[in-house]
């Protein structure tokens, strides 16, 4: 089936279910470590059952199938059934993969394809150790909810053939509408017959039930479903269609089958009593409005296994939970727990709104726009003598400074985002090192602008690949070193001031500066004699050099000495600085500093003759006056003399100005800045410092953009445009 | 330019001036017209692009129209405008020396360019339409801004 990328509920399931899949990827990692956590396993068995959901009414096959075996094997996890186990976990970390992968096809317009047969077969064969299940699901199915019926039937003893007949046709016509729908199920009319048969035979009654059902069924269950958790659009869907289908019964009984799952989720999972049932059926018996939800349940009992195919036990189970389950809810409004958890649920729920990340982007546009005229203002304050106008404007400026960070907030994105990826990678990784690595993490929700959290993501699966293969040592080394054979990632995030503090954190070998300086000398990156110069900061930010890599083997993880020197170049794209601590033997630690946001940039202005120009405030060391005294020439190259060192300096003017304006007259004091680029210290001499001031990026035009040296421009406060340098590009284009 | 096939039998045109030929381009793509404004030149920017204006709050690129077409440079005077127009999904100002008015030209008028102006000229010229002895050159502002430049543009 082609995929209607435009469909608004395939786009709502896209990111109601890709938030499903990444916490999934947490929620597995985490179970790896407490493989009896009930509501964990619960939540995993619910995040597939959603997805399925999801899927199948998109008519997603191939997604369906992985997800309903997973979360067959999750439902005999969590009942206790089975136990996890090492290749279980495994096989749960590829279905997660190739579900992922399902998304990207289906996001791409691409019908999924079929998940790997081997890793279904694997999941079925999970299910019953004794690779009996693989071969009879259908059996199985059957076999519960005939029990299943059985129980509602001697519930209630006062059976009347004429209607058990009704519902035997009934149910026989909601399966044969399932088969024409799914075209897929197992379960033929003759069992499904015999299935009736067996609720037949016990003389059971849900008679009065069905004779008031047989007509309105899909209205029944839809009552049902309204007062349970399906949402709106769900509901709204299914009742599409059901109209548009006139196969009610199918509908009908998905709906339903739906509601009790969602009912299962919410209730705590146990299985009810056989006792508490027929209580419950007594209730619902006695109940005028009861029955008609009542009914919808019965056929759907047996038809529900034939809406999912192959219809596996843990699909009929839910089926019957829910059976009882959502009884109270039709008979009474009143049911404890669960509808206040629901109630909990839909008003939190009432006070989100998702918002197109576009639409937060021209708003924050505007808002830019805003704080620049707010800027112009504050300029043109000087030239009022009065002071309501004063008043006026300093209160814009309150209110515009407040406006720019709720704005800034709404754009904010707890860093749990990329965080959450890392249980995974790690347990990955360390798996196939065979290390032992525990991950900690903290200041998840430490918030961050959402173009960061994004930008950081890859750096950051970057360092943290690194710190487990290079940082931690192997069990053996560990407990030699007379450290715990585990070793110890520690991920922490925290807001400090207009900045985010990352840190990657191991206890594990850390860092020597001989090897590092000894490796750089061998690699012909630097002389031995440089080498020796550096000290141990300065070694330790060599591995942020192109070509260099601490490890001796390649291996698929890391060694190329490619990966740190791009994440310094990424690192500083987003105007923040790396740098690392380390103690030999006792671990290493890397510090990244980003800022909060990207759209507005802190900088320095500065005036080259007429122009300005402004540079990023946070390469920025240090400003200082160019003088005669601290400024001459070493081997042809300018220098200045700045504490102790002679870092090279440069005449930003003769770059950025054209040849009639370079010779003029300095415009102002000439003063050099000191920047940081890379590792290294360079001085640029500019007419005159303006000040410092918070500008809007404004890209180029496709026609400019890629100009080396230019990251864009800005609006200044007094309506005139300046130019936002990119110190390294600069460098990198003009020095020779 | 794909509007000049449009349906109606009429094009509108705004004519602006080069040294002494008068071109055309279509009205649908003219955004505004400004006078001369101050142009922020961008260090290493193309020799045709004169850099970057502030239009109320946004940041647009003017070309200079007469180094596109290979003509010689001139100093601005009052005269000079800069047609902000939008081709090809972006907006884009063009340093003309005058800006005449909006005219009328019937598409079946339009004859395919000859070999008129200087061959820099013919490379953007959409069509020509000769009314009362002189010749509106009709501006392909695609081929203005074409493929061809950017290439130019990213080799620098």
């Amino acid at each position: 089936m082609a995929i209607d990328l435009e469909d608004d509920i395939l786009q709502d399931f896209l990111v109601e279910a890709g938030e499903i899949l990444e916490s999934l990827s947490e929620q597995l990692v985490d179970l790896e470590q407490s493989p009896d956590d009930s509501d964990l396993l619960n939540s995993i068995f619910r995040g597939f059952h959603t997805i399925k959901g999801g899927g199948s009414f998109l008519s997603l096959t191939n997604l369906v199938d992985v997800c309903h075996k997973a979360e067959d094997v999750f439902n005999l996890l969590r009942n206790n059934e089975l136990s996890l186990n090492a290749d279980m976990m495994d096989a749960f970390l590829r279905v997660l993969d190739e579900v992922n992968d399902m998304f990207e096809q289906i996001k791409s317009g691409e019908d999924p394809s079929a998940a790997e047969p081997g890793l279904i077969a694997e999941l079925v064969a999970m299910q019953d150790p004794d690779a009996a299940a693989a071969s009879e699901p259908a059996e199985s199915a059957q076999a519960e909810p005939a029990s299943e019926a059985e129980v509602a039937a001697k519930a209630s003893d006062e059976a009347e053939d004429a209607e058990i007949e009704q519902v035997v046709d009934d149910a026989a016509a909601a399966a044969a509408a399932e088969d024409f729908v799914s075209g897929k199920d197992e379960i033929t009319d003759e069992e499904f017959e015999s299935l009736l048969d067996a609720l037949h035979g016990t003389g059971g009654k849900p008679q009065a039930v069905t004779g008031s059902s047989t007509e309105d069924k899909a209205p029944a269950p839809a009552d049902a479903a309204g007062s349970e958790e399906i949402t709106d659009d769900e509901f709204e869907a299914l009742l599409d269609e059901l109209h548009g289908e006139g196969a009610g019964p199918t509908s009908a009984n998905d709906a339903a089958a739906e509601t009790g799952a969602s009912e299962t989720q919410q209730g705590d999972g146990e299985h009810i009593s056989d006792d508490e049932f027929d209580a419950l059926l007594d209730q619902l018996h006695g109940k005028g409005k009861g029955p008609t939800a009542a009914a919808g349940d019965k056929p759907e009992q047996p038809s529900s296994p034939a809406a999912s195919d192959k219809a596996p036990p843990a699909k009929a189970k839910p089926a019957a939970k829910k059976a009882a389950a959502k009884k109270p809810t039709a008979k009474t409004a009143t049911k404890p727990a669960a509808a206040a958890k629901k109630e909990a649920s839909v008003s939190k729920g009432d006070t989100t709104v998702r918002v197109d990340t576009s639409r937060l982007d021209d708003i924050m546009n505007l808002v830019g726009e805003l704080v620049l005229t707010r800027n112009r203002l504050n300029t043109l304050r000087q030239s009022f003598d009065d002071d309501r106008v004063h008043k006026a404007i300093s209160s814009l400026d309150v209110v515009t400074a407040d406006l720019q960070t709720a704005v800034m907030k709404t754009r904010m994105q707890p860093v749990k985002k990329v965080f959450g990826r890392f249980p995974r990678v790690v347990r990955d990784l360390a798996r196939s090192l065979q290390k032992e690595v525990s991950l900690e993490l903290e200041g998840e929700e430490t918030d961050l602008d959402k173009n960061l959290v994004e930008a950081l993501a890859d750096p950051l699966v970057h360092l943290v690949r690194n710190s487990v293969d290079h940082g931690i040592e192997m069990p053996d080394q560990r407990e030699q070193a007379g450290k715990p054979r585990q070793g110890r990632v520690l991920l922490s995030a925290q807001q400090e001031g207009d900045h985010i503090l990352l840190s990657i954190k191991d206890d594990g070998a850390g860092m020597d500066p001989e090897v590092l300086r000894q490796k750089v000398v061998d690699k012909g990156l630097m002389d031995a004699e440089s080498a020796s110069r550096l000290d141990d900061s300065g070694c330790f930010a060599l591995i942020f050099m192109p070509g260099l890599s601490t490890k001796d083997e390649i291996s698929d993880v890391s060694g190329r000495g490619v990966g740190m020197d791009v994440v310094k170049t990424k690192i500083s794209q987003l105007n923040g600085t790396i740098d690392i601590n380390s103690a030999l033997g006792e671990g290493t630690e890397l510090r990244i500093k980003v800022p909060l946001t990207l759209a507005i940039l802190p900088t320095l202005m500065v005036q080259l003759g007429s122009r300005k120009f402004a540079l990023p405030l946070s390469i920025v060391n240090e400003i200082f006056e160019l003088s005669s005294k601290n400024f001459s020439v070493v081997d042809g190259k300018e220098v200045v003399l700045n504490r102790g060192k002679a870092p090279p300096v440069f005449y930003l003017r003769k770059w950025l100005l054209n040849d009639s304006d370079q010779f003029k007259d300095f415009a102002g004091d000439p003063h050099v800045i000191m920047v940081q680029v890379g590792n290294e210290s360079v001085g640029l001499v500019v007419d005159q410092v303006i000040g410092q001031e918070e500008v809007v990026i404004k890209p180029l035009d496709k026609m400019l953009q890629g100009l080396p040296g230019m990251a864009g421009s800005t609006i200044t406060g007094d309506g005139n445009i300046a130019i936002i340098l990119d110190v390294p590009g600069l460098l990198k284009s003009y020095v020779q | 330019m794909t509007d000049i096939q449009a349906d109606s039998g009429i094009l509108q045109c705004v004519t602006f001036t080069l040294e002494d030929e008068t071109y055309g381009i279509n009205v649908m793509q003219v955004q505004e017209v400004l006078r001369e404004v101050e142009v922020a030149p961008v260090p290493g920017a193309p020799n045709y692009v004169l850099g970057i204006i502030n239009l109320r709050g946004n940041v647009v690129s003017v070309i200079d129209a007469r180094t596109r077409f290979g003509l010689p440079a001139k100093d601005s005077d009052e005269m000079t405008r800069i047609i902000v127009i939008e081709a090809q999904q972006q907006i884009i100002g063009i340093l003309v020396d005058s800006v005449a008015e909006v005219v009328d030209v019937k598409r079946d008028e339009i004859d395919t360019a000859p070999n008129v102006g200087t061959a820099e000229t013919a490379k953007y010229i959409d069509g020509v339409v000769s009314r009362d002895d002189t010749l509106l050159i009709l501006v392909d502002l695609n081929k203005l801004l074409s493929e061809a430049e950017w290439g130019e543009i990213s080799n620098l």
